[in-house]
């Protein structure tokens, strides 16, 4: 496979991580937010990956002489990735009982956005580790293609 | 005569070697890229299958391995089974492989390059 | 057959025409198939190096193969050249 495309792989593998990680940090940063301009509580967000690329392109098409890496990546099986939708949590916020908060209804209960900050810690802590892992594969193939001209040598 | 030595059968099989370990790094690189993407399953190549395949090879265009599932891993709850430290070590396995068949590969041309000029016809 | 004239046999009469092409010198097949063979592979290289710099998917190990072929039978070409100079020369030199 080209290691040109690889780098467009990795690439969008590192994008994604990186998106899913600002997403995750903005919902550790609205942990507290009871009052949206929509009017209810923050809601939590999440990021849905999907895999772009796939084979299939004919092989006929091997022969066009345009720069498209994408186009690379995908003529070998390489899949790169993206963030397809960033969706909202719909799990019900939580209640608590604090009657002397302006966001408190009427029962006293303030609603809290659903954002659980360990299992936050944790997603960033995925993001961060899947963005290092496509950063060693940009290492791997950057050095297979200077390896692959030192043949010349 | 200089056929047979400058298109040897041996530089054939190292080429064939590398286009294989290169596709094998793709197939990696874009299993890791997935790690988090719900439903995606790791793929590979069968190594000493794809070399023992006799058609095609360094020349060929129509030449492309065969990638296939990996069998055995386990399975999170979205159903994404890339480990990353199969991934990983899998990456590093297959990088000192294409190392050590670009030097091999290296040693052969020398090897010719001395047998052309030692002025020696014979092949 | 011979020749109704001189009685010798067809084939070795001068002027008589020729069914069959005269067989060159080994060393100028050899030259020949040298060029022939280095001329080939320095196209298969700028194909495939034209392939690695539009970013169609070539592999750059599978350029660089290519381009030292083309190389080392470029080389070769030259030495068979450099081996027929020498051997002219040395006939050349040769005194009857």
């Amino acid at each position: 496979m080209n290691l040109f495309g690889m780098l467009e792989v990795s690439g969008s593998g590192m994008t994604a991580e990186r998106q899913r990680a600002q997403i995750v940090v903005n919902n550790m940063a609205n942990a507290q937010t009871t009052h949206t301009a929509e009017g209810g509580p923050y809601k939590r967000q999440l990021t849905v990956f999907r895999a772009q690329g796939q084979a299939d392109f004919p092989r006929q098409l091997m022969t066009l002489a345009s720069f498209d890496p994408a186009f690379a990546a995908g003529r070998s099986g390489a899949a790169g990735v993206r963030v397809e939708r960033v969706i909202p949590d719909n799990q019900p916020p939580v209640l608590r009982y604090e009657p002397g908060n302006p966001d408190a209804d009427a029962k006293g209960y303030v609603a809290y956005p659903n954002v659980d900050p360990v299992e936050e810690m944790a997603d960033l802590l995925g993001a961060v580790r899947a963005y290092e892992l496509n950063a060693s594969a940009v290492q791997a193939a950057k050095t297979m293609i200077q390896q692959s001209m030192s043949i010349l040598q | 005569m200089s056929n047979s030595m400058i298109d040897s059968p041996e530089i054939s099989a190292l080429g064939k070697f590398l286009d294989v370990s290169a596709y094998r790094t793709g197939l990696i690189t874009s299993n890791m890229a997935n790690i988090d993407t719900p439903g995606y399953r790791a793929r590979d190549v069968n190594f000493a299958q794809e070399l023992e395949r006799s058609d095609g090879g360094l020349e060929e265009a129509s030449y492309t391995p065969v990638a296939h599932e990996v069998q055995g891993l386990a399975s999170r709850p979205d159903g994404n089974d890339v480990s990353l430290e199969r991934e990983g070590l899998l990456l590093a396995e297959t990088q000192l492989r294409f190392q050590v068949g670009v030097q091999v590969l290296r040693a052969e041309f020398h090897r010719i390059l001395s047998a052309i000029h030692e002025g020696s016809a014979s092949s | 057959m011979t020749n109704p004239i001189s009685g010798l046999p067809a084939s070795i009469v001068p002027g008589e025409a020729k069914t069959t092409a005269p067989r060159e010198w080994g060393f100028v097949e050899t030259l020949r198939g040298a060029i022939d063979q280095a001329d080939q592979l320095q196209e298969t290289a700028d194909g495939k190096v034209s392939g690695v710099l539009a970013g169609n998917g070539m592999d750059v190990h599978s350029a660089m193969i290519a381009v030292e072929k083309a190389d080392l039978s470029f080389q070769l070409m030259m030495q068979v050249r450099n081996k027929i100079v020498a051997a002219y020369q040395e006939i050349s030199r040769m005194q009857f």
